[in-house]
Protein backbone atom coordinates (compact mmCIF):
# COMPACT_ATOMS: atom_id res chain seq x y z
CA UNK A 1 0.00 0.00 0.00
CA UNK A 2 1.38 3.81 -1.07
CA UNK A 3 2.52 5.41 2.12
CA UNK A 4 0.30 8.12 3.56
CA UNK A 5 2.03 11.24 2.50
CA UNK A 6 0.72 10.42 -1.15
CA UNK A 7 -2.33 12.74 -1.37
CA UNK A 8 -4.34 10.33 -2.68
CA UNK A 9 -3.86 7.50 0.14
CA UNK A 10 -6.97 5.94 1.25
CA UNK A 11 -6.67 3.90 4.99
CA UNK A 12 -8.21 0.77 3.43
CA UNK A 13 -7.49 -1.23 6.39
CA UNK A 14 -9.46 1.28 8.69
CA UNK A 15 -12.48 1.35 6.68
CA UNK A 16 -12.85 -2.58 7.06
CA UNK A 17 -12.32 -1.88 11.08
CA UNK A 18 -14.68 0.59 11.08
CA UNK A 19 -16.95 -2.00 9.09
CA UNK A 20 -16.07 -4.55 11.42
CA UNK A 21 -16.82 -2.31 14.78
CA UNK A 22 -20.08 -1.42 13.33
CA UNK A 23 -20.87 -5.41 12.62
CA UNK A 24 -20.05 -5.98 16.19
CA UNK A 25 -22.49 -3.72 17.24
CA UNK A 26 -24.97 -5.26 15.36
CA UNK A 27 -24.23 -8.56 16.30
CA UNK A 28 -23.39 -9.19 12.69
CA UNK A 29 -20.27 -12.13 12.19
CA UNK A 30 -19.94 -11.61 8.54
CA UNK A 31 -20.79 -9.15 5.83
CA UNK A 32 -21.44 -10.43 2.48
CA UNK A 33 -21.16 -7.25 0.19
CA UNK A 34 -21.83 -7.31 -3.86
CA UNK A 35 -22.77 -3.52 -4.29
CA UNK A 36 -19.96 -1.85 -6.81
CA UNK A 37 -19.93 0.95 -4.27
CA UNK A 38 -18.85 -1.39 -1.71
CA UNK A 39 -16.71 -2.97 -3.52
CA UNK A 40 -14.93 0.08 -4.83
CA UNK A 41 -14.76 1.92 -0.90
CA UNK A 42 -13.49 -1.96 0.62
CA UNK A 43 -11.14 -2.91 -2.55
CA UNK A 44 -9.30 -0.11 -4.19
CA UNK A 45 -10.08 -1.91 -7.31
CA UNK A 46 -12.44 -1.53 -10.20
CA UNK A 47 -14.90 -4.33 -10.52
CA UNK A 48 -16.47 -4.57 -13.58
CA UNK A 49 -18.07 -8.32 -13.11
CA UNK A 50 -19.92 -9.59 -10.86
CA UNK A 51 -18.27 -9.38 -7.34
CA UNK A 52 -18.54 -9.88 -4.09
CA UNK A 53 -16.65 -8.92 -0.41
CA UNK A 54 -16.41 -11.10 2.22
CA UNK A 55 -15.35 -9.18 5.35
CA UNK A 56 -15.42 -11.41 8.92
CA UNK A 57 -15.85 -10.44 12.35
CA UNK A 58 -11.87 -10.14 12.43
CA UNK A 59 -8.86 -9.78 9.99
CA UNK A 60 -8.26 -9.14 6.33
CA UNK A 61 -11.68 -9.02 3.93
CA UNK A 62 -11.25 -11.40 1.25
CA UNK A 63 -12.87 -10.43 -2.65
CA UNK A 64 -14.47 -12.86 -4.66
CA UNK A 65 -14.85 -11.61 -8.47
CA UNK A 66 -15.10 -14.20 -12.27
CA UNK A 67 -12.01 -15.76 -11.87
CA UNK A 68 -11.01 -14.32 -15.61
CA UNK A 69 -10.63 -10.61 -13.87
CA UNK A 70 -9.28 -11.93 -10.35
CA UNK A 71 -5.05 -11.75 -10.67
CA UNK A 72 -5.98 -7.89 -12.26
CA UNK A 73 -8.12 -6.65 -8.82
CA UNK A 74 -5.58 -8.52 -6.80
CA UNK A 75 -3.02 -6.44 -8.72
CA UNK A 76 -4.84 -3.20 -8.44
CA UNK A 77 -5.89 -3.58 -4.96
CA UNK A 78 -4.48 -3.00 -1.73
CA UNK A 79 -5.10 -6.56 -0.96
CA UNK A 80 -2.25 -9.03 -1.82
CA UNK A 81 -3.43 -12.86 -3.71
CA UNK A 82 -4.35 -14.42 -0.78
CA UNK A 83 -7.48 -12.70 -0.56
CA UNK A 84 -8.54 -12.05 -3.94
CA UNK A 85 -10.37 -15.25 -5.24
CA UNK A 86 -12.08 -15.82 -8.94
CA UNK A 87 -14.78 -18.13 -9.13
CA UNK A 88 -15.45 -20.18 -12.19
CA UNK A 89 -18.05 -22.67 -13.72
CA UNK A 90 -16.25 -25.48 -12.02
CA UNK A 91 -16.61 -28.25 -9.05
CA UNK A 92 -16.66 -25.96 -6.08
CA UNK A 93 -15.57 -22.96 -7.29
CA UNK A 94 -18.44 -21.55 -8.72
CA UNK A 95 -19.54 -18.31 -6.79
CA UNK A 96 -22.31 -19.77 -4.48
CA UNK A 97 -20.48 -22.56 -3.23
CA UNK A 98 -17.15 -21.30 -3.17
CA UNK A 99 -18.69 -17.87 -0.82
CA UNK A 100 -20.94 -20.34 1.25
CA UNK A 101 -17.86 -22.57 2.15
CA UNK A 102 -15.93 -19.38 3.07
CA UNK A 103 -18.21 -18.15 4.85
CA UNK A 104 -19.37 -21.32 7.06
CA UNK A 105 -15.54 -21.63 7.76
CA UNK A 106 -15.89 -18.68 9.51
CA UNK A 107 -19.06 -19.07 11.61
CA UNK A 108 -18.62 -21.04 14.81
CA UNK A 109 -20.96 -24.56 13.66
CA UNK A 110 -22.23 -22.70 10.84
CA UNK A 111 -23.99 -20.34 12.62
CA UNK A 112 -24.42 -16.72 12.76
CA UNK A 113 -25.73 -13.47 11.47
CA UNK A 114 -24.77 -12.62 7.59
CA UNK A 115 -24.88 -9.19 6.85
CA UNK A 116 -25.60 -9.02 2.50
CA UNK A 117 -26.57 -6.14 0.50
CA UNK A 118 -30.34 -6.04 -0.35
CA UNK A 119 -32.76 -2.82 -2.01
CA UNK A 120 -33.05 -0.92 -5.28
CA UNK A 121 -31.70 1.88 -7.29
CA UNK A 122 -31.97 3.47 -10.36
CA UNK A 123 -28.55 2.76 -10.70
CA UNK A 124 -28.56 -0.04 -12.97
CA UNK A 125 -25.06 -1.45 -11.76
CA UNK A 126 -25.69 -1.16 -8.30
CA UNK A 127 -24.74 -4.27 -7.20
CA UNK A 128 -28.01 -5.47 -4.98
CA UNK A 129 -27.98 -9.41 -4.16
CA UNK A 130 -30.65 -10.71 -6.47
CA UNK A 131 -33.16 -13.05 -5.47
CA UNK A 132 -31.54 -15.63 -6.90
CA UNK A 133 -28.21 -14.94 -4.76
CA UNK A 134 -30.18 -14.54 -1.79
CA UNK A 135 -32.06 -17.80 -2.03
CA UNK A 136 -28.77 -20.04 -2.84
CA UNK A 137 -27.09 -18.71 -0.70
CA UNK A 138 -29.81 -19.32 1.91
CA UNK A 139 -29.65 -22.22 1.41
CA UNK A 140 -26.14 -23.37 1.71
CA UNK A 141 -25.96 -21.61 5.26
CA UNK A 142 -29.10 -22.57 6.37
CA UNK A 143 -27.60 -22.30 9.58
CA UNK A 144 -27.10 -18.42 9.09
CA UNK A 145 -29.03 -15.82 9.51
CA UNK A 146 -29.27 -13.21 6.48
CA UNK A 147 -30.07 -9.54 7.30
CA UNK A 148 -29.33 -6.62 5.01
CA UNK A 149 -26.99 -4.60 6.73
CA UNK A 150 -25.57 -2.01 3.74
CA UNK A 151 -26.40 0.77 5.92
CA UNK A 152 -23.15 -0.05 7.48
CA UNK A 153 -21.15 0.62 4.39
CA UNK A 154 -23.48 4.16 3.01
CA UNK A 155 -22.99 5.22 6.93
CA UNK A 156 -19.39 5.36 7.50
CA UNK A 157 -18.92 6.18 3.33
CA UNK A 158 -20.92 9.27 3.42
CA UNK A 159 -18.26 11.80 4.96
CA UNK A 160 -15.33 11.99 2.67
CA UNK A 161 -11.72 11.44 3.54
CA UNK A 162 -8.89 13.61 2.18
CA UNK A 163 -7.41 10.96 0.19
CA UNK A 164 -11.06 10.79 -1.86
CA UNK A 165 -12.04 13.88 -1.73
CA UNK A 166 -7.95 14.70 -3.75
CA UNK A 167 -9.23 11.92 -5.96
CA UNK A 168 -12.25 13.36 -6.75
CA UNK A 169 -10.00 16.68 -7.21
CA UNK A 170 -7.87 15.40 -9.82
CA UNK A 171 -10.77 13.33 -11.60
CA UNK A 172 -12.13 17.31 -12.10
CA UNK A 173 -9.25 18.79 -12.78
CA UNK A 174 -8.99 16.20 -16.36
CA UNK A 175 -12.35 16.68 -16.72
CA UNK A 176 -11.48 20.43 -17.26
CA UNK A 177 -8.91 19.17 -19.70
CA UNK A 178 -11.35 17.21 -21.83
CA UNK A 179 -13.89 20.69 -21.85
CA UNK A 180 -10.60 22.70 -23.52
CA UNK A 181 -10.38 20.05 -26.13
CA UNK A 182 -13.60 20.27 -26.86
CA UNK A 183 -13.88 23.74 -26.97
CA UNK A 184 -11.06 24.02 -29.19
CA UNK A 185 -12.04 21.48 -31.69
CA UNK A 186 -15.84 23.37 -32.00
CA UNK A 187 -13.64 26.60 -32.71
CA UNK A 188 -13.13 28.64 -35.43
CA UNK A 189 -15.69 26.94 -37.20
CA UNK A 190 -14.48 23.46 -36.16
CA UNK A 191 -17.92 22.27 -35.06
CA UNK A 192 -19.09 21.95 -39.15
CA UNK A 193 -20.40 18.62 -40.37
CA UNK A 194 -18.92 17.03 -36.46
CA UNK A 195 -21.33 15.15 -34.71
CA UNK A 196 -22.39 14.23 -31.08
CA UNK A 197 -20.34 10.96 -30.72
CA UNK A 198 -17.04 12.71 -32.35
CA UNK A 199 -17.31 15.57 -29.29
CA UNK A 200 -17.43 12.67 -27.00
CA UNK A 201 -14.69 10.57 -28.83
CA UNK A 202 -12.31 13.56 -28.46
CA UNK A 203 -13.32 14.68 -24.95
CA UNK A 204 -12.21 10.95 -24.34
CA UNK A 205 -9.08 10.69 -25.81
CA UNK A 206 -7.93 14.13 -24.32
CA UNK A 207 -8.99 13.06 -20.94
CA UNK A 208 -7.68 9.51 -20.92
CA UNK A 209 -4.45 11.12 -22.26
CA UNK A 210 -4.81 13.12 -18.98
CA UNK A 211 -4.78 9.80 -17.32
CA UNK A 212 -8.24 9.42 -17.00
CA UNK A 213 -9.04 5.81 -16.60
CA UNK A 214 -12.52 5.76 -17.72
CA UNK A 215 -15.46 8.10 -18.85
CA UNK A 216 -17.34 6.40 -16.09
CA UNK A 217 -20.70 7.19 -16.48
CA UNK A 218 -23.18 4.62 -17.53
CA UNK A 219 -25.30 7.10 -19.35
CA UNK A 220 -23.38 6.13 -22.33
CA UNK A 221 -19.80 7.61 -21.42
CA UNK A 222 -19.82 11.24 -22.48
CA UNK A 223 -23.16 13.04 -22.71
CA UNK A 224 -23.53 15.24 -25.43
CA UNK A 225 -26.88 16.54 -26.91
CA UNK A 226 -27.22 19.36 -29.41
CA UNK A 227 -30.27 21.20 -30.40
CA UNK A 228 -33.53 19.67 -29.26
CA UNK A 229 -31.96 17.03 -27.80
CA UNK A 230 -30.56 19.46 -24.92
CA UNK A 231 -34.19 20.07 -23.77
CA UNK A 232 -36.09 16.97 -23.05
CA UNK A 233 -38.79 17.12 -20.89
CA UNK A 234 -37.55 16.93 -17.20
CA UNK A 235 -34.64 14.60 -18.92
CA UNK A 236 -30.93 14.56 -17.70
CA UNK A 237 -29.90 11.59 -19.78
CA UNK A 238 -27.98 12.41 -23.41
CA UNK A 239 -26.20 9.65 -24.48
CA UNK A 240 -24.40 10.91 -27.65
CA UNK A 241 -26.01 10.11 -30.96
CA UNK A 242 -24.54 10.70 -34.91
CA UNK A 243 -26.64 13.69 -34.96
CA UNK A 244 -24.55 16.78 -36.37
CA UNK A 245 -23.77 20.07 -34.83
CA UNK A 246 -25.86 23.07 -36.18
CA UNK A 247 -25.60 26.26 -36.22
CA UNK A 248 -28.12 28.18 -34.00
CA UNK A 249 -28.42 25.31 -31.46
CA UNK A 250 -27.35 24.86 -27.96
CA UNK A 251 -25.08 22.63 -27.76
CA UNK A 252 -24.75 20.82 -24.39
CA UNK A 253 -21.08 19.11 -23.37
CA UNK A 254 -21.65 16.25 -20.01
CA UNK A 255 -17.95 14.42 -19.62
CA UNK A 256 -16.53 12.28 -17.54
CA UNK A 257 -13.18 11.06 -15.87
CA UNK A 258 -12.44 8.81 -13.67
CA UNK A 259 -8.99 8.93 -11.18
CA UNK A 260 -8.35 6.23 -9.01
CA UNK A 261 -12.07 5.27 -8.56
CA UNK A 262 -12.72 9.20 -8.01
CA UNK A 263 -15.30 10.55 -10.54
CA UNK A 264 -15.14 13.44 -12.13
CA UNK A 265 -18.84 14.77 -13.74
CA UNK A 266 -19.02 18.37 -15.29
CA UNK A 267 -21.34 19.41 -17.99
CA UNK A 268 -20.93 22.46 -19.65
CA UNK A 269 -22.91 24.10 -22.41
CA UNK A 270 -22.45 26.67 -25.83
CA UNK A 271 -24.57 28.25 -28.57
CA UNK A 272 -23.62 26.93 -31.96
CA UNK A 273 -22.68 30.21 -34.86
CA UNK A 274 -25.14 32.42 -33.23
CA UNK A 275 -27.78 32.81 -30.94
CA UNK A 276 -31.32 35.02 -30.40
CA UNK A 277 -31.92 37.42 -27.95
CA UNK A 278 -34.86 34.71 -26.32
CA UNK A 279 -31.94 31.49 -26.09
CA UNK A 280 -29.61 34.25 -24.25
CA UNK A 281 -32.40 34.76 -21.63
CA UNK A 282 -32.60 31.45 -21.19
CA UNK A 283 -28.90 30.80 -20.77
CA UNK A 284 -28.69 33.97 -18.36
CA UNK A 285 -32.20 32.22 -16.05
CA UNK A 286 -29.58 28.73 -16.14
CA UNK A 287 -26.19 30.83 -15.41
CA UNK A 288 -27.98 32.87 -12.68
CA UNK A 289 -29.59 29.85 -11.12
CA UNK A 290 -26.62 27.85 -11.36
CA UNK A 291 -24.46 30.73 -9.16
CA UNK A 292 -27.24 30.88 -6.99
CA UNK A 293 -27.55 27.21 -6.25
CA UNK A 294 -23.87 27.06 -5.56
CA UNK A 295 -23.72 30.07 -3.29
CA UNK A 296 -26.24 28.12 -1.06
CA UNK A 297 -24.72 24.79 -0.43
CA UNK A 298 -23.65 24.93 3.25
CA UNK A 299 -23.40 22.18 5.51
CA UNK A 300 -26.87 22.39 7.55
CA UNK A 301 -28.87 22.82 4.99
CA UNK A 302 -31.08 20.07 3.37
CA UNK A 303 -31.99 19.17 -0.54
CA UNK A 304 -35.83 20.36 0.09
CA UNK A 305 -34.58 23.62 1.24
CA UNK A 306 -32.49 24.17 -1.06
CA UNK A 307 -34.92 23.23 -3.83
CA UNK A 308 -37.47 25.55 -2.18
CA UNK A 309 -34.99 28.29 -2.26
CA UNK A 310 -33.99 27.73 -5.92
CA UNK A 311 -37.44 27.53 -7.47
CA UNK A 312 -39.04 30.12 -5.28
CA UNK A 313 -36.10 32.66 -7.54
CA UNK A 314 -36.89 30.55 -10.30
CA UNK A 315 -40.45 32.00 -10.05
CA UNK A 316 -39.94 35.09 -9.48
CA UNK A 317 -38.31 35.12 -12.82
CA UNK A 318 -40.19 33.54 -14.75
CA UNK A 319 -38.50 30.78 -15.07
CA UNK A 320 -39.86 27.98 -13.19
CA UNK A 321 -41.41 26.07 -16.23
CA UNK A 322 -38.24 25.13 -17.40
CA UNK A 323 -36.67 23.49 -14.09
CA UNK A 324 -36.08 20.69 -13.55
CA UNK A 325 -36.82 20.30 -9.66
CA UNK A 326 -34.10 18.28 -8.01
CA UNK A 327 -30.24 20.56 -7.66
CA UNK A 328 -28.17 17.41 -6.72
CA UNK A 329 -27.48 13.49 -7.17
CA UNK A 330 -25.44 11.69 -4.74
CA UNK A 331 -21.90 10.49 -5.48
CA UNK A 332 -19.04 8.12 -4.07
CA UNK A 333 -16.28 6.03 -5.51
CA UNK A 334 -17.13 4.29 -8.73
CA UNK A 335 -20.49 2.50 -8.65
CA UNK A 336 -22.14 5.08 -5.71
CA UNK A 337 -24.32 7.37 -7.12
CA UNK A 338 -27.39 9.24 -7.23
CA UNK A 339 -29.11 8.86 -3.91
CA UNK A 340 -27.89 11.36 -0.90
CA UNK A 341 -26.82 10.16 2.28
CA UNK A 342 -28.71 7.09 3.65
CA UNK A 343 -31.63 5.34 2.82
CA UNK A 344 -33.79 7.08 5.63
CA UNK A 345 -36.17 8.79 3.34
CA UNK A 346 -40.00 8.91 2.71
CA UNK A 347 -39.64 6.70 -0.58
CA UNK A 348 -37.83 3.66 -0.14
CA UNK A 349 -33.98 4.05 -1.78
CA UNK A 350 -34.63 7.69 -2.74
CA UNK A 351 -32.88 10.60 -1.53
CA UNK A 352 -34.53 11.76 2.11
CA UNK A 353 -35.72 15.39 1.23
CA UNK A 354 -34.89 16.33 4.69
CA UNK A 355 -31.47 15.17 4.60
CA UNK A 356 -28.77 17.02 6.68
CA UNK A 357 -25.71 17.86 4.60
CA UNK A 358 -22.55 17.87 7.00
CA UNK A 359 -19.01 19.02 6.19
CA UNK A 360 -17.22 16.99 4.02
CA UNK A 361 -19.50 15.46 2.16
CA UNK A 362 -19.70 15.26 -1.78
CA UNK A 363 -22.27 15.28 -4.33
CA UNK A 364 -22.84 16.50 -7.53
CA UNK A 365 -24.52 19.74 -8.31
CA UNK A 366 -27.03 19.35 -10.64
CA UNK A 367 -29.41 21.01 -12.43
CA UNK A 368 -31.38 20.95 -15.96
CA UNK A 369 -32.69 23.49 -17.51
CA UNK A 370 -35.04 22.60 -20.29
CA UNK A 371 -37.57 24.15 -22.54
CA UNK A 372 -38.59 21.91 -25.02
CA UNK A 373 -40.85 23.63 -26.79
CA UNK A 374 -38.03 26.11 -27.92
CA UNK A 375 -35.76 23.07 -28.62
CA UNK A 376 -33.35 24.46 -25.97
CA UNK A 377 -31.78 23.23 -22.58
CA UNK A 378 -28.91 23.48 -20.64
CA UNK A 379 -27.43 20.98 -17.89
CA UNK A 380 -25.25 22.08 -15.08
CA UNK A 381 -23.08 18.96 -13.27
CA UNK A 382 -19.99 19.89 -10.77
CA UNK A 383 -18.55 17.78 -8.05
CA UNK A 384 -18.52 20.06 -4.96
CA UNK A 385 -17.59 19.18 -1.61
CA UNK A 386 -18.96 20.63 1.16
CA UNK A 387 -16.61 23.47 3.82
CA UNK A 388 -17.72 24.34 6.72
CA UNK A 389 -18.55 27.45 5.52
CA UNK A 390 -20.26 26.85 1.60
CA UNK A 391 -18.76 24.38 -0.50
CA UNK A 392 -15.89 24.37 -2.84
CA UNK A 393 -16.28 23.55 -6.57
CA UNK A 394 -14.53 20.79 -7.95
CA UNK A 395 -14.28 21.56 -11.29
CA UNK A 396 -12.61 24.77 -12.41
CA UNK A 397 -13.92 25.28 -15.64
CA UNK A 398 -15.50 28.96 -15.91
CA UNK A 399 -18.91 28.66 -15.55
CA UNK A 400 -21.15 30.32 -18.73
CA UNK A 401 -22.71 29.46 -22.02
CA UNK A 402 -20.49 30.07 -24.72
CA UNK A 403 -20.53 31.24 -27.96
CA UNK A 404 -19.03 29.33 -30.45
CA UNK A 405 -18.46 30.69 -33.77
CA UNK B 1 4.12 -57.22 -17.94
CA UNK B 2 4.81 -55.08 -14.49
CA UNK B 3 3.08 -55.96 -11.30
CA UNK B 4 0.09 -54.37 -11.06
CA UNK B 5 0.08 -52.36 -7.74
CA UNK B 6 -2.94 -52.04 -5.67
CA UNK B 7 -4.38 -48.51 -6.28
CA UNK B 8 -3.77 -46.14 -2.87
CA UNK B 9 -2.03 -49.20 -1.45
CA UNK B 10 1.26 -48.21 0.54
CA UNK B 11 2.95 -50.03 -2.36
CA UNK B 12 1.56 -47.92 -4.89
CA UNK B 13 2.15 -44.85 -2.57
CA UNK B 14 5.76 -45.85 -2.61
CA UNK B 15 6.12 -46.13 -5.86
CA UNK B 16 4.10 -42.81 -6.41
CA UNK B 17 7.30 -41.21 -4.44
CA UNK B 18 9.67 -43.02 -6.08
CA UNK B 19 8.61 -41.53 -9.38
CA UNK B 20 7.66 -38.28 -8.40
CA UNK B 21 10.89 -37.82 -7.14
CA UNK B 22 12.59 -39.17 -9.75
CA UNK B 23 10.83 -37.39 -12.58
CA UNK B 24 9.77 -34.46 -11.40
CA UNK B 25 12.64 -32.01 -11.09
CA UNK B 26 12.13 -28.53 -8.95
CA UNK B 27 12.82 -26.72 -11.98
CA UNK B 28 9.90 -28.58 -13.54
CA UNK B 29 7.65 -28.05 -10.40
CA UNK B 30 9.05 -24.33 -10.88
CA UNK B 31 10.06 -24.85 -7.00
CA UNK B 32 6.74 -24.45 -5.72
CA UNK B 33 5.55 -24.43 -1.84
CA UNK B 34 2.28 -25.98 -1.97
CA UNK B 35 0.41 -28.87 -0.76
CA UNK B 36 -3.06 -30.92 -2.34
CA UNK B 37 -5.06 -32.98 -0.53
CA UNK B 38 -6.83 -35.25 -3.18
CA UNK B 39 -10.03 -36.68 -0.94
CA UNK B 40 -11.72 -40.13 -2.23
CA UNK B 41 -14.94 -40.87 -1.36
CA UNK B 42 -16.27 -44.79 -1.73
CA UNK B 43 -13.52 -46.33 -2.24
CA UNK B 44 -13.93 -50.16 -2.92
CA UNK B 45 -13.97 -50.77 1.14
CA UNK B 46 -16.56 -48.39 1.12
CA UNK B 47 -14.14 -46.56 3.58
CA UNK B 48 -12.66 -42.44 2.40
CA UNK B 49 -9.29 -41.95 2.17
CA UNK B 50 -7.07 -39.41 0.90
CA UNK B 51 -4.02 -38.71 -1.02
CA UNK B 52 -1.81 -35.68 0.37
CA UNK B 53 1.05 -34.05 -1.18
CA UNK B 54 2.95 -31.53 -0.08
CA UNK B 55 5.73 -29.85 -2.32
CA UNK B 56 8.40 -27.58 -0.72
CA UNK B 57 10.76 -25.19 -3.36
CA UNK B 58 9.91 -27.74 -5.97
CA UNK B 59 10.35 -31.18 -4.12
CA UNK B 60 7.75 -33.66 -3.14
CA UNK B 61 8.67 -33.28 0.71
CA UNK B 62 5.33 -35.32 2.03
CA UNK B 63 3.45 -37.93 0.06
CA UNK B 64 0.98 -39.79 2.46
CA UNK B 65 -2.46 -41.91 2.11
CA UNK B 66 -4.72 -42.32 4.82
CA UNK B 67 -8.04 -42.69 6.08
CA UNK B 68 -10.27 -39.48 7.70
CA UNK B 69 -9.41 -35.91 7.97
CA UNK B 70 -6.41 -35.28 5.55
CA UNK B 71 -4.13 -32.45 6.34
CA UNK B 72 -4.50 -29.16 5.80
CA UNK B 73 -3.28 -27.88 2.14
CA UNK B 74 -3.67 -24.99 0.30
CA UNK B 75 -5.66 -26.99 -2.43
CA UNK B 76 -8.51 -29.52 -1.32
CA UNK B 77 -9.98 -31.82 -4.28
CA UNK B 78 -12.60 -34.04 -3.69
CA UNK B 79 -14.30 -36.78 -5.62
CA UNK B 80 -15.53 -40.18 -6.05
CA UNK B 81 -12.77 -43.25 -5.87
CA UNK B 82 -13.97 -44.05 -9.26
CA UNK B 83 -13.57 -40.09 -10.32
CA UNK B 84 -10.06 -40.29 -9.67
CA UNK B 85 -9.55 -43.72 -10.71
CA UNK B 86 -11.15 -42.54 -14.21
CA UNK B 87 -8.47 -39.65 -14.22
CA UNK B 88 -5.70 -41.89 -13.34
CA UNK B 89 -6.28 -44.32 -16.42
CA UNK B 90 -6.33 -40.92 -18.47
CA UNK B 91 -10.09 -41.90 -19.40
CA UNK B 92 -11.25 -38.59 -17.94
CA UNK B 93 -9.45 -35.27 -17.81
CA UNK B 94 -9.13 -33.63 -14.96
CA UNK B 95 -10.17 -30.54 -16.00
CA UNK B 96 -13.22 -31.72 -17.63
CA UNK B 97 -13.64 -33.44 -14.25
CA UNK B 98 -13.53 -29.76 -12.20
CA UNK B 99 -15.81 -28.15 -15.19
CA UNK B 100 -18.51 -30.81 -14.59
CA UNK B 101 -18.63 -30.61 -11.16
CA UNK B 102 -17.76 -34.09 -10.58
CA UNK B 103 -14.34 -32.92 -9.11
CA UNK B 104 -14.97 -30.09 -5.96
CA UNK B 105 -11.99 -27.75 -5.56
CA UNK B 106 -11.57 -25.69 -2.56
CA UNK B 107 -9.11 -23.24 -2.65
CA UNK B 108 -7.72 -19.96 -4.78
CA UNK B 109 -8.76 -20.27 -8.02
CA UNK B 110 -6.35 -18.11 -9.34
CA UNK B 111 -3.31 -19.46 -7.68
CA UNK B 112 -4.93 -23.46 -8.42
CA UNK B 113 -5.04 -21.87 -12.21
CA UNK B 114 -1.11 -21.21 -11.82
CA UNK B 115 -0.38 -24.51 -10.75
CA UNK B 116 -3.06 -26.61 -13.40
CA UNK B 117 0.11 -27.69 -15.40
CA UNK B 118 2.06 -28.62 -12.39
CA UNK B 119 -0.71 -30.53 -11.63
CA UNK B 120 -0.88 -32.25 -14.85
CA UNK B 121 2.59 -33.46 -14.75
CA UNK B 122 1.95 -34.68 -11.66
CA UNK B 123 -1.13 -36.87 -12.74
CA UNK B 124 1.21 -37.92 -16.04
CA UNK B 125 3.61 -39.66 -14.15
CA UNK B 126 0.99 -41.45 -11.24
CA UNK B 127 -0.82 -42.35 -14.40
CA UNK B 128 1.90 -44.06 -15.27
CA UNK B 129 2.09 -46.52 -12.76
CA UNK B 130 0.47 -50.27 -13.37
CA UNK B 131 -2.02 -49.96 -10.99
CA UNK B 132 -5.53 -52.34 -10.10
CA UNK B 133 -8.28 -50.43 -9.00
Amino acid sequence: MKQNNDPYYIDFPGRIQAIQEAMANLNIDAYLGSRLRTLSWTLDAFCPWRSFIVIPARGLPTAFTFVIDAARVADDSWLDEDQVFGFAPMGGQDQIEQISDFIRDRLKGGKGRVGIESGMSNYLPEGNLTHYEYQQFKAALPDAELVNAHTIIDRLAMIKDPGTINRFKEASRIVDVGHQAVFEALSNGGYKEMTETEIAGLAAYAMRKAGSEWEWSFTGGNEIASGYRTGYMGGACTPATRKKIVAGEPLMVDIHAMFKLGLGDHAHNYFIGSATDRQWWHANNFIDIVKRTIEAYRPGITPSQLAEEMMDFAESREFADYMVPGFEHGIGMMGDEWRIGLNDGPFPYWTNPDHVYRENEVLICAMQYACPEEAIGFRYENPIVLTPGGCDVMSKYSLGVELIV
Amino acid sequence: MAERLTYLSDAWRDEAEKRLKAELEPEKMKFITSSMSNIYTGCPDGKDRYLFFGFRDGKLDTLSIGEGEPPGAEFRITGSYDTFARISRAELGSHRALMTGKLKLKGNMVKALKLASIADRLNRVLSTIPAAY
